[in-house]
């Protein structure tokens, strides 16, 4: 997480439905109609990086517009977010009922990071709770994968491009011994299946697992 | 909208990113002058509208008129922070690029930078990466062979199981000079030959290991 963060970026580029709370002249551009205003109380879909500053900016209220004056909130941003599809109450049910068969890359592949934005933004609980147990609970499976395919010595570039790496695979397993290629295979199947549910993270938090169980087995032999 | 060439160049960036964890080797993809300059016509166009909306701004003040400061602030907002965006997108990318070159540097050995290493790539290098690339290769070495002589920066960090080796020649490297009397380097001969001698040639691709 830096200025320089490729993931942060793609993470800021992830459109967040928003409710503009003014009229603006000439920002159509943001809704595909250039040259035309925005109107109070239009939804549109902006990034995340240009949402969550107008969301939060004070709009000032120097001018005469006595309906304003009125308000008893002092401070107006110029927009409001809504809850983005990712944290929808469909998916978090989803992440109740079942954590580990959820399709997070679906959702957004940079789910986690959004939501420590959305959760520092707004404090939202509930929904931290919600991500760190998602996160535990899928961390186990994760953990499964990386040792098995340690012990297999699978490839790890598996993640991704999983059709590519599975014709090398499959080669290697023809070569190898054609007996236990089947059983291989169903359970390269499986294992990728799930490896492409991963967000981003937990993609990291694979390959990290995996090396290390790759690594600590190699010493392991050196040292015989 | 603007902001959108930008993510393109980020998702660009990220696909490199991911290519060069997959493999060992690090691969440059050709730079995207295009977009790039595409993406800088934007922040042209973005610094424009800033300061046209400063002139009038002013002129409002000056005429007495009460601006909306509201509707101001909101379009400068808008436009601030597109330029914003487009500014990190292309950091981050270029950012990219030189770590990249950074450890091609490395990796290389600083050696023959840019004779073998960059005719390959040099179509995907711009202009000033290849400076760039040039005068980091040139600090490397300053750096090599200062104080550090004595240490071998670059060397491989797995430590040596047997004194003497194994080694082919791939290419020719003419006559050299050991305790153990001259070797003449021709392609495909073989050599018994003490580790410590030719380490520096195994880096260079000069000689393999059997």
């Amino acid at each position: 997480m830096g200025y320089y963060d490729i993931d942060d970026m793609l993470t800021e580029g992830s459109e967040i439905p928003c409710k503009f709370l003014h009229d603006i002249p000439g920002l159509g551009y943001l809704e595909n109609n250039p040259g035309k205003p925005i109107k109070a109380n239009a939804k549109l879909m902006l990034p995340y990086w240009l949402a969550h500053i107008l969301a939060v900016v004070d709009s000032g209220s120097i001018d005469d517009n006595s309906e304003n004056r009125m308000d008893d909130e002092r401070s107006v941003p110029f927009i409001e977010m809504s809850t983005p599809e990712s944290f929808s109450q469909k998916v978090t049910n989803a992440i109740k009922t079942d954590p580990v068969s959820l399709d997070l890359h679906s959702i957004n592949p940079h789910f986690y990071e959004l939501a420590l934005k959305w959760c520092g933004l707004y404090s939202d609980k509930n929904l931290s709770e919600i991500v760190s147990h998602l996160l535990i609970q899928r961390a186990q499976e994760i953990n499964n994968f990386a040792f098995s395919t340690a012990i297999q010595n699978k490839n790890i570039n598996s993640i991704g491009s999983i059709t590519s790496s599975n014709n090398i695979n499959d080669n290697k397993n023809s070569n190898d011994n054609s007996n236990s290629n089947n059983n291989n295979n169903t359970h390269l199947l499986a294992s990728s299946s799930f490896l492409m549910t991963l967000d981003e993270l937990e993609k990291q938090v694979y390959k990290k697992s995996h090396e290390s169980y790759k690594d600590s087995k190699r010493w392991m032999y050196q040292n015989k | 909208m603007y902001g959108d060439l930008a993510n393109k160049l980020v998702i660009e960036a990220k696909r490199t990113a991911q290519l060069n964890n997959r493999g060992n080797k690090t691969t440059l993809p050709v730079h995207n002058d295009e977009l790039v300059r595409d993406i800088i016509k934007e922040v042209t166009q973005l610094k424009r509208n800033i300061e046209f909306f400063k002139e009038q701004e002013e002129t409002m003040n000056e005429n007495g008129e009460y601006a909306n400061s509201r509707i101001m602030k909101c379009q400068h907002f808008v436009n601030a922070l597109c330029l914003e965006r487009n500014k990190r997108c292309l950091l981050g990318y270029q950012k990219l690029r030189s770590d990249m070159l950074d450890s091609l540097a490395w990796e290389n050995n600083g050696m023959d930078m840019l004779g073998t290493v960059s005719s390959e790539e040099n179509s995907n290098l711009t202009h000033h990466e290849q400076e760039y690339l040039k005068k980091y290769s040139e600090l490397l070495t300053d750096m090599k062979s200062g104080e550090l002589t004595d240490i071998d920066l670059s060397g491989s960090l797995t430590p040596p199981r047997e004194i003497f080796i194994d080694v082919r020649v791939l290419k020719d490297a003419g006559e050299i000079q050991t305790e153990y009397g001259v070797f003449n380097l021709i392609k495909d001969s073989q050599f018994f030959v003490r580790q410590s001698d030719v380490e520096r040639l195994i880096q260079q691709g000069f000689l393999q290991k059997i």
